[in-house]
């Protein structure tokens, strides 16, 4: 039986986490053309930090306090408040004294060492914490998978009945709060679905593949000069292609799988490189 | 539209947060107005027209915008980032987006006039080109169309010619003026630099935050060399060439 062949027979076992990694490559690369286009590349890596804090935060309570929490879907509560107040503040930043990355990268870098610093201080929970933080795309019970579900359907609306605000005040925030649109609470609302985004879908890919998802599908597809609604149809579908793809190659050769899809993702920068390139 | 000014500063602070930029601003901006605010770079003719905007709380005294007065504005070319993928008729859409609200997708009236304002301002043929592939006076022009999509009857513009060869800024101006003329909105003009502007404005508001300086009035009375040279620092002169003004700075002391 080739090893493919022994991948089809063992669909019992992958059809929910291949399920779950399709739709946050869908959601992640769609969301990510705001994120590229706004050069705010650097907050979904602070986010994916901030919200793995409130993850550990989480286990240090139930140890110490022995306040009971460790149910999942408490755990995923936590790392997504932790996440869309770090996305509500860190979106909001624009340059003053500093410039807005430099406080982006201050978020970063604390929110490592506080984790780091979390985990160094964990008995027990130590162990479950590698799948929430890096994430276990080969293993992803089917409630995550209605999670990512129910998430990727609310970012999806919000962004379909809101496209032209959201558009507007994320290109020309000057213009828009000129014309009487709520820029602040525009950007909010963006970032409420990044922030909401990002804890849900690294609990099964794990928090480099979401930091990619956010990153590459979307450049990829404004490399190929697709314009501006086509790319979130474009770097959805290459979300897809390098998750599900990655999923299933990593299953065949054996390799790590978040890796696997973030080097396909990669991969897909490649056409849109050598069509500029070539002056197209 | 009931007769009055279309917006007016009434002992007006202005500044960001806490901290005051000018004070005691008086002004007013009637109907056919073609407004220019003049001034060096940081005096905060940015601010100013950002209060009159609305776009900036006021800290002190009162802004009133006549009812029914549409405004449109044109921001520095270069704070609008070309790395987004949009078209030209993209971006004009864009000025319907305040009225439409959410929730709502634009219609044929809203397309009708994104196609009226790219004409008003001649690249009509431009509608399905990238932004950001467009020249300097291209672009110019698709904002001054997307300003002009919301049927604005105060158009405020924040250097329109910077970073512009004499050529473009030249057609920039007079793309204004025919505004002004034919269109007939009432223009509010950033500038700093006072010569772009002395051949196509009718009124000017003098500003300069370091010297607590807030100066409006008409082209003619503005224009004198001792008001420049207030402004500037060092004699500014005035002449006319081919009935075209020309202002100049000069080697010398300014009297004061």
């Amino acid at each position: 039986m080739s090893a493919f062949e022994t991948f089809l027979s063992a669909r019992e076992i992958w059809e929910v986490p291949l399920a779950a990694s399709i739709v946050a490559g869908a959601l992640l690369g769609a969301l990510g053309v705001y994120v590229v286009l706004r050069r705010t590349v650097f907050v979904s890596a602070a986010l994916t930090q901030v919200s793995t804090l409130g993850l550990v935060l989480t286990l240090l309570v139930e140890e110490r306090v022995h306040i009971e929490t460790e149910h999942a879907t408490e755990q995923l509560a936590v790392a997504i408040l932790f996440s869309v107040a770090g996305a509500l503040v860190l979106g909001a930043l624009r340059p003053r004294r500093l410039p807005a990355e430099a406080t982006v990268g201050a978020a970063w870098v604390t929110a490592s060492a506080l984790v780091v610093l979390g985990v160094s201080q964990l008995v027990h929970a130590a162990h479950d914490l590698g799948g929430m933080v890096f994430g276990n795309a080969v293993a992803v019970p089917a409630g995550d998978l209605a999670v990512i579900v129910l998430v990727a359907a609310v970012c999806t609306a919000v962004h379909l009945v809101f496209a032209k605000e959201l558009a507007f005040a994320s290109f020309d925030p000057e213009t828009a709060q000129a014309l009487g649109l709520k820029v602040k609470l525009w950007d909010a609302v963006l970032f409420l679905t990044i922030g909401l985004a990002i804890p849900v879908t690294a609990r099964a890919l794990g928090a480099l593949p979401v930091f990619a998802f956010l990153t590459l599908p979307a450049a990829a597809a404004l490399l190929l000069k697709v314009g501006f609604r086509p790319a979130f149809a474009v770097a959805a579908g290459l979300g897809i292609l390098a998750a599900g793809g990655g999923y299933v190659l990593s299953w065949i050769w054996e390799i790590p799988t978040g890796a696997t899809m973030v080097a396909l993702a990669a991969l897909f920068l490649v056409p849109g490189a050598l069509l500029r390139r070539g002056g197209g | 539209m009931s007769p009055g000014p279309l917006v007016t500063l009434e002992g007006a602070t202005v500044g960001y947060g806490r901290r005051p930029i000018l004070e005691g601003v008086d002004l007013s901006v009637e109907a056919g107005d073609f407004l220019a605010v003049v001034g060096p770079n940081g005096g905060g003719k940015t601010t100013l027209v950002r209060s009159v905007l609305g776009a900036l709380p006021l800290l002190a005294g009162r802004r009133t915008l006549r009812p029914g007065v549409r405004v449109g504005y044109v921001p520095q070319r270069d704070h609008v980032d070309p790395v987004w993928p949009f078209t030209a008729g993209e971006v004009v859409l864009m000025g319907r987006v305040p009225a439409l609200g959410p929730g709502r997708r634009p219609g044929s009236a809203d397309q009708e006039a994104v196609r009226a304002a790219l004409g008003l301002v001649g690249i009509e043929a431009l509608a399905g080109s990238a932004y950001g592939e467009l020249s300097g006076g291209q672009r110019q022009r698709t904002l001054i169309a997307r300003a002009l999509a919301a049927e604005p009857t105060l158009l405020v513009v924040d250097e329109p010619t910077n970073g512009m060869d004499p050529s473009a800024e030249l057609a920039t101006m007079d793309l204004l003026r025919d505004l002004h003329e034919g269109v007939r909105i009432a223009i509010v003009m950033v500038s700093h630099r006072l010569e772009a502007v002395a051949n196509y404005a009718r009124s000017l508001a003098f500003v300069d935050k370091d010297q607590a300086l807030f100066r409006v009035g008409s082209v003619d009375e503005m224009l004198r060399p001792e008001a420049l040279g207030a402004l500037y620092g060092r004699p500014v002169a005035v002449r006319e060439l081919d009935g075209r003004r020309l202002v100049y700075p000069v080697n010398g002391q300014v009297r004061r």
